[in-house]
């Protein structure tokens, strides 16, 4: 379904709310790309981040009446994605799990320009799973998700004096790498 | 206390277990949608003298891994279908009928481990009289581990003619899989425990320690 | 970490504009402008949409208090042992009547068609794993493995009647896999494989 047509989030939420469950639908095709894309970035594996978003979204869905700005549901929606994330963390170092998502897969008739976009995120990827969580939240949600620092800071919880440091100590760690490399 | 408890506990128990009825397991567990063919299915299965709770457990398992109705249908379809295929294969092998559920129901288990027809029905024929299960599962552990299906077969069988009780017939199954893991080829392994027949390893009883631990399934839901 | 000139992160902030940054800084400017780009990219590989699996689990109905209080009443071999704080008085009674047998320092004696069945699995990441099966009437929630010394490995011991099961476990609540441990797998006819246990009567 084409959801550039779909109802603004305000009406959607407010339509599940009345009982229309499967509106719901609208919210998860509209953002289970760039959630996916976020959690498969903290977490390092595409499976991981397809569990950490599914079970995002039936909380979000139990727990939708707790929206407090219905016009907001995508930082409302990274926040229950950050904390979801956040638990799957705790349980494991981040460097012990080998990234799943495979570069794509170089073509022969690849220009050269191609092979070293496919080698270069390969870097960028490892470069980001060496961050520390916090860091490589900070990252993502500013640099790869596109949040403003205010958006972040609702997201996250944290002041926006924070993130603003971590996401100069990532930048910082990325630019060694993408150095060393050049 | 304890008696108000225990007539309590007997009135709580009559009423629900009276009341009980097919539909009452499904509701609520598959989609609403799919109830009235499954228990057109399992009502038809009852007709037939197949059993029915296995086809009652095939469309729980589908609403509890949120499978869609009609594949839920057309799962409890292909488990009658298999029950079906079970009877048959034990009339053939001899049984008279009525066949026994469970009789049934083990059949259908060795077919589904992958256990070829003529293979089963050459079981059922040695062993005459039931319960089969056990020789069925030690024949299909082996035949899982690569042994020559005829020759796991043919231990089995030996066995039971051999006096082995049918509820030891695992731990020899278990025996001849211990025999390969010590570096005998299949076939030596095999050998092995034969000539050890009628005697048998005995099984490996769970620790202590596990036991004081075990405990049964809780309930399905906190209210 | 080397501190990089914080102009840099300025023109990445948007608070400088892209005309004013030094022409020396432009090139790290742009390799992080990049790095973000190729993270942001579509993930290789098909992309299953989750909208099925999480609309699913959200249709669920859940069942209604008296249905589950039937349900448990009527379950055909489920026997509790072990009592819910959060259940009423008058149900914890009903439960101690319905437990056949006492609970001795050894652990719960077995009837003559009972057995144990163990539960090993490892899940270093799980936060929850249940064996669900024909043992349960396949509910989620009835038996729940535990990882005690968070070594990733979850186990549970479990006394059933004997028989024959089949059963998946299910991670976190929402993910099913077979028990690769129990080298016995049948086709669930969902187009997953479910493993079996057999269940012995203990020895007397």
């Amino acid at each position: 379904m084409d959801v550039r047509g779909a109802p603004p989030d305000a009406e959607v939420v407010a339509l599940v709310l009345a009982g229309d469950t499967e509106a719901f639908g609208f919210v998860i095709r509209r953002y289970e790309a760039g959630l996916l894309r976020f959690a498969t970035r903290m977490l390092g594996s595409r499976d991981a981040a397809q569990d950490a978003v599914a079970e995002s979204f039936v909380r979000a869905y139990r727990h939708l009446a707790t929206c407090r700005e219905p016009a907001r549901l995508r930082t409302w929606l990274y926040r229950i994605v950050t904390n979801r994330c956040k638990s799957h963390l705790v349980r494991r170092s981040v460097a012990d799990v080998p990234l799943d998502d495979a570069p794509p897969v170089a073509d022969p008739a690849d220009t050269e320009a191609a092979l070293e976009r496919a080698d270069l995120l390969v870097l960028v990827e490892q470069a980001l799973a060496d961050l520390s969580p916090d860091k490589r939240e900070a990252f993502v949600l500013k640099h790869v998700e596109g949040l403003s620092y205010e958006e972040m800071a609702v997201v996250t919880g944290e002041r926006i004096p924070t993130l603003k440091m971590r996401v100069h100590r990532a930048r910082e760690a990325l630019l060694k790498v993408l150095e060393d490399h050049a | 206390m304890k008696r108000w408890v225990v007539l309590a506990s007997a009135a709580f128990l009559a009423a629900p277990l009276a009341a009980q009825s097919l539909r009452g397991r499904l509701e609520g567990r598959i989609p609403s949608a799919a109830i009235p063919a499954v228990d057109s299915l399992i009502q038809f299965a009852s007709q037939e003298g197949l059993p029915t709770e296995p086809l009652i457990q095939k469309a729980l398992e589908g609403g509890a891994k949120h499978v869609a109705g009609p594949r839920i249908v057309a799962a409890v379809q292909v488990t009658l279908g298999q029950l079906r295929d079970a009877r048959d294969l034990l009339v053939r092998a001899g049984d008279q009928p009525p066949v026994l559920p469970a009789e049934m129901t083990t059949v259908a288990w060795a077919l589904r481990r992958g256990l070829p027809a003529p293979l089963v029905e050459r079981v059922v024929a040695a062993l005459a009289r039931p319960p089969r299960a056990a020789a069925m599962h030690a024949v299909a552990d082996l035949v899982a581990h690569r042994f020559d299906p005829d020759s796991a077969a043919g231990l089995i069988i030996e066995a039971v003619h051999d006096g082995v009780p049918r509820e030891r017939l695992l731990d020899v199954s278990t025996a001849a899989l211990q025999q390969v893991q010590r570096g005998h080829t299949r076939a030596e392994a095999l050998a092995i425990v034969r000539r050890q027949l009628p005697n048998v390893p005995a099984p490996s009883k769970p620790t202590r320690g596990n036991v004081a631990g075990a405990r049964r399934p809780a309930s399905p839901a906190p209210p | 970490m080397s501190v990089i000139d914080p102009r840099i992160h300025q023109a990445l902030d948007g608070e400088l504009a892209s005309e004013a940054v030094p022409a020396e800084l432009r090139r790290a400017v742009a390799q992080l402008v990049a790095a973000a780009d190729l993270l942001a990219a579509p993930l290789p590989g098909p992309a299953a949409s989750l909208e099925s699996r999480v609309m699913a689990e959200i249709r669920r109905p859940a069942p209604s208090r008296a249905r589950r209080v039937m349900g448990w009443l009527v379950t055909p071999r489920a026997i509790i042992l072990r009592v819910r704080p959060a259940w009423s008085v008058a149900f914890a009674a009903v439960v101690a009547a319905l437990t056949l047998f006492t609970t001795g320092h050894d652990g719960p004696e077995l009837a003559e068609h009972e057995g144990i069945a163990q539960f090993v699995g490892r899940f270093p990441e799980a936060q929850s794993v249940h064996a669900v099966g024909t043992f349960n009437d396949w509910r989620p929630g009835s038996i729940a493995l535990e990882d005690q010394d968070h070594d990733g490995v979850w186990r549970a011991t479990v006394v059933l009647p004997a028989g024959t099961y089949e059963y998946m476990f299910v991670v976190d609540g929402e993910r099913w896999v077979p028990d690769h441990l129990a080298e016995r797998l049948v086709a669930d006819d969902f187009g997953r494989e479910n493993s079996i246990v057999i269940v012995r009567a203990a020895p007397r």
